[in-house]
């Protein structure tokens, strides 16, 4: 079946999560995701663990194999006169130019928005920075975890009276990535019907925002800010205020499951479930108010019901008496145990020159008529350079030569 | 309208699961019309709302969701009418969205194979939990259930001697419906880009589920190479050892992040300079802290032990944003920890004019909230109009749909 983004050809100079996040989205639906990269300055990931195999050799981290899968790589000194040249010829026979540098980077190298459009009229240039190109804070750097302090999301996760238990990994390079995505597939629709190319100037901050609309409304409407009283209110609910809604310890270690009862008549189906205790006809867990009103005491309980119990047999049965729950799984539950991920054939694998065969994500979401598709395993560092320079310039076997003697492609 | 996706028409039926996708398309300019019961989508019965007051038309987190939209009320359970009306609309449409139970589209006529009969050019974007079809496929959620079946829930929670036997944590904001959002966003794009090539549509299975699990980062890589399941941390990454906190108090209360230490000789120098121009970290100079690797957190040596806990002295001593805005300057990731209504005060979004004013039933005047999740510089995110009114467009769109000789016998 025809990949949906076939020849579209991406000049990725994105490294870590957010910038690769994007265009693995891209390349898994068949666009031609180029990684330009530098042996002086490598892609951290490329050292990230996990690595098979003992010392890192760049082409053997696992991290950097599932966030790069179906990309090309090649490798191009820009600091080099010729390596610029070579760069800049490349970006004049492409779509679409992303970048992860602090604002002010890319037009050091004398490829801000205007020198691109000179490249190639049509282009559309995608930046994710920390802050955008504009602003007064515009050089302020941001990791993901940053995003996710500045933006207002750490705050809002952890439990009343503690620190803020924030997010256990980037969520914020996840969403730039995904908000990445969403603004290039955009601008090409605007493009292919007008010809027009355009910056995407994204912020990771403001990716962040986005994200918490209505408790920002909440104080500019009614005053009422984040920081009070019982917020963040650990695993029971903000909004809509609804209980019990909680997670639960299960059989085992470490193990639990999140129930959420959301209307009078789940919360029969959860007392049936339950077998009817007597305790669950006490006034005090009689309405929803009610039971707002005696978190406690009613998360106390189903904690005593839920202890000994499986967690994935307790789901099946919550579920099937209508009851939303479920397993708090973990990466290893995704992979082993979930029945979903096994009947839905999620799991794939691809082979890795160096580190065999290599399990991935499937592709989502599922498109019928243009699904994307798992063709290679991440590139090793500089695989595709010559094949690149041929196919997408013309370059002949031996000029590719000639600019291997000047040290072009390290 | 501006917007890159100006001509498009997208007709939209969904509650808490999938609002934010038909907002993303509203705000990148599509014509996106939603289709509610007579008594209002279950999104308007979530808080909190103007003056803590309910009502179908008071709630902020449908005010946010639903930007951009016109609202038509159908009656699609009760009246073959009104379904009439939806196919009719839907024949006319670009995109239908849906967030129905699997199997529910197409008891209400509105399966994929009956709608692409009559508007082959449609992407039908079915938005789900869990997919079309599998063991799971018929079970519900809310954001905490599918955070948790998905993953991204086991990697948030707490150090034990922060507290200890703490669960996985439920980060709020109804980010696993934002991230199934994100994916039925990209999703229908892709499609449109192969439909502007083919002219034909086609049907989107989007999964929640597998959403989320596409979205932990570090945590599937180490079981999938290694076996080994990460462990929870207070504010910072889940890893398979522990490491240094990230979170430190500062002066004033708030707390700070706190990370990326001494990364480049360049960082470091500065960081040490700006630490003991206030008296801090007067022994920095030794040689030992020289070799970057053993300042590193994650290697767990006795000098990335001793930075991190002059630090976390030196950041007792300064109020939060001045933490922020000191490590900045020494080219450090650093951030204050802000509540998301703190994210007002910032001066550099107001630059960039992120904050956006809107309006709505018992509010006098207008209210800031976030605007742009990108600034395209040709096609400009717009708010053209606030969250509609329930039913405010029925007979507005009704009358389209006469007017185009569309109207269902």
């Amino acid at each position: 079946m025809p990949l949906p983004l076939a020849g579209l050809r991406v000049i990725d100079l994105t490294w870590i999560i957010a910038g690769p996040t994007a265009t693995r989205f891209l390349a898994d639906f068949g666009a031609d995701v180029i990684k330009v990269e530098h042996e002086q300055a490598v892609d951290p990931i490329r050292l990230g663990r996990p690595l098979t195999g003992g010392a890192p050799t760049l082409n053997n981290s696992g991290f950097f194999n599932y966030v790069n899968r179906n990309k090309r790589s090649i490798l191009l000194n820009v600091r080099h006169p010729f390596g610029m040249d070579l760069l800049k010829r490349l970006i004049a026979v492409s779509d679409v130019v992303i970048e992860n540098f602090s604002a002010g980077t890319l037009a050091s190298w004398e490829l801000d928005y205007p020198q691109l459009r000179e490249l190639r009229e049509d282009i559309i240039y995608c930046s994710i920075s920390g802050f955008g190109h504009t602003g007064r804070d515009r050089e302020h750097t941001t990791w993901g975890p940053t995003a996710q302090a500045l933006g207002g999301l750490t705050l809002t996760s952890g439990l009343p009276g503690k620190p803020p238990a924030g997010w256990g990994y980037s969520y914020m390079d996840h969403t730039a990535g995904y908000s990445a995505a969403i603004a290039i597939l955009a601008a090409l629709h605007h493009r292919r019907r007008t010809g027009e190319g355009q910056h995407l100037d994204l912020s990771q901050v403001e990716a962040a925002t986005v994200l918490n609309g209505p408790a920002i409304l909440d104080r500019t409407v009614n005053g009422r800010g984040w920081r009070r009283e019982g917020l963040p209110p650990g695993n029971r609910a903000w909004q809509p205020a609804v209980a019990p809604h909680n997670t639960y310890p299960c059989r085992g270690d470490d193990r639990w499951i999140a129930v959420a009862v959301t209307s009078e008549a789940e919360w029969e189906a959860l007392v049936r479930a339950m077998d009817e205790p007597a305790w669950a006809r006490d006034a005090r867990f009689a309405s929803n108010a009610a039971r707002l009103a005696n978190q406690d005491a009613l998360d106390e309980r189903i904690a005593a019901w839920t202890a000994d119990r499986d967690d994935y047999e307790t789901m099946a049965l919550l579920q099937a008496s209508g009851v939303r729950a479920a397993v708090c799984q973990k990466p290893g539950d995704r992979v082993e145990r979930d029945p979903q991920f096994a009947a839905r054939g999620w799991w794939r694998t691809l082979p890795h020159a160096d580190m065999g065969e290599t399990t991935h994500d499937g592709v989502a979401p599922r498109l019928s008529a243009t699904p994307g598709s798992l063709r290679t395993a991440s590139p090793r560092i500089g695989e595709h350079t010559r094949e690149i320079l041929s196919e997408a310039l013309g370059l002949t076997e031996a000029e590719i030569d000639e600019y291997a003697e000047t040290g072009v492609f390290m | 309208m501006s917007g890159p996706l100006a001509d498009l028409r997208v007709v939209e039926l969904c509650d808490e699961l999938g609002q934010y996708a038909g907002k993303l398309l509203a705000d990148m300019g599509a014509d996106v019309v939603k289709l509610e019961p007579p008594d209002g989508s279950e999104a308007r019965r979530v808080g909190p709302f103007v003056n803590d007051e309910p009502g179908p038309n008071r709630s902020l987190t449908f005010w946010y969701h639903n930007t951009n939209k016109r609202s038509v009320t159908l009656d699609l359970d009760g009246s073959e009418a009104d379904r009439e009306r939806a196919r009719a609309l839907i024949a006319r449409a670009d995109v239908f969205l849906e967030a129905l139970p699997p199997g529910r589209a197409a008891a209400l006529g509105l399966g994929y194979g009956a709608l692409a009969a009559a508007n082959p050019a449609l992407i039908h974007c079915a938005l789900t939990p869990f997919g079309q079809d599998g063991p799971w496929a018929g079970y519900r959620v809310t954001d905490l259930v599918a955070l948790a079946a998905g993953g991204p829930m086991n990697m948030n929670g707490y150090d034990p001697a922060d507290a200890p036997g703490a669960p996985p944590i439920h980060g709020k904001g109804d980010q696993a419906f934002n991230t199934a959002a994100h994916y039925a966003v990209m999703g229908i794009l892709t499609a449109l880009a192969a439909r502007d090539v083919s002219g034909e549509g086609q049907y989107i299975d989007c999964s929640m589920h597998e959403a989320l699990s596409s979205s932990t980062e570090v945590g599937l890589p180490h079981w999938l190479y290694a076996k080994t399941n990460i462990i929870r941390q207070t504010g910072r990454h889940a890893a398979t050892i522990r490491t240094e906190p990230w979170i430190h108090r500062a002066r004033d209360g708030k707390d700070v992040l706190v990370f990326n230490i001494g990364r480049s000789n360049e960082s470091w120098g500065k960081l040490k300079r700006w630490m003991q121009s206030h008296g801090f970290g007067a022994n920095f100079d030794e040689p030992r802290f020289d070799d970057p690797m053993a300042r590193m957190a994650a290697r767990g040596g006795a000098e990335a032990k001793e930075i991190f806990a002059e630090v976390s002295r030196f950041v007792a001593a300064l109020d939060a944003e001045d933490v922020y805005r000191g490590a900045q300057a020494c080219g450090l990731p650093w951030g204050t920890v802000r509540s998301p209504d703190e994210t007002l005060g910032d001066p550099h979004l107001h630059d960039r004019g992120h904050f956006v004013a809107t309006a709505g039933e018992g509010l006098s005047g207008e209210a800031l909230m976030p605007g742009a999740p990108c600034v395209f510089s040709a096609t400009p995110w717009e708010l053209r109009r606030p969250a509609p009114r329930l039913g405010e467009h029925t007979d507005e769109v009704l009358r389209e749909l006469a007017d185009a000789g569309a109207t269902p016998e």
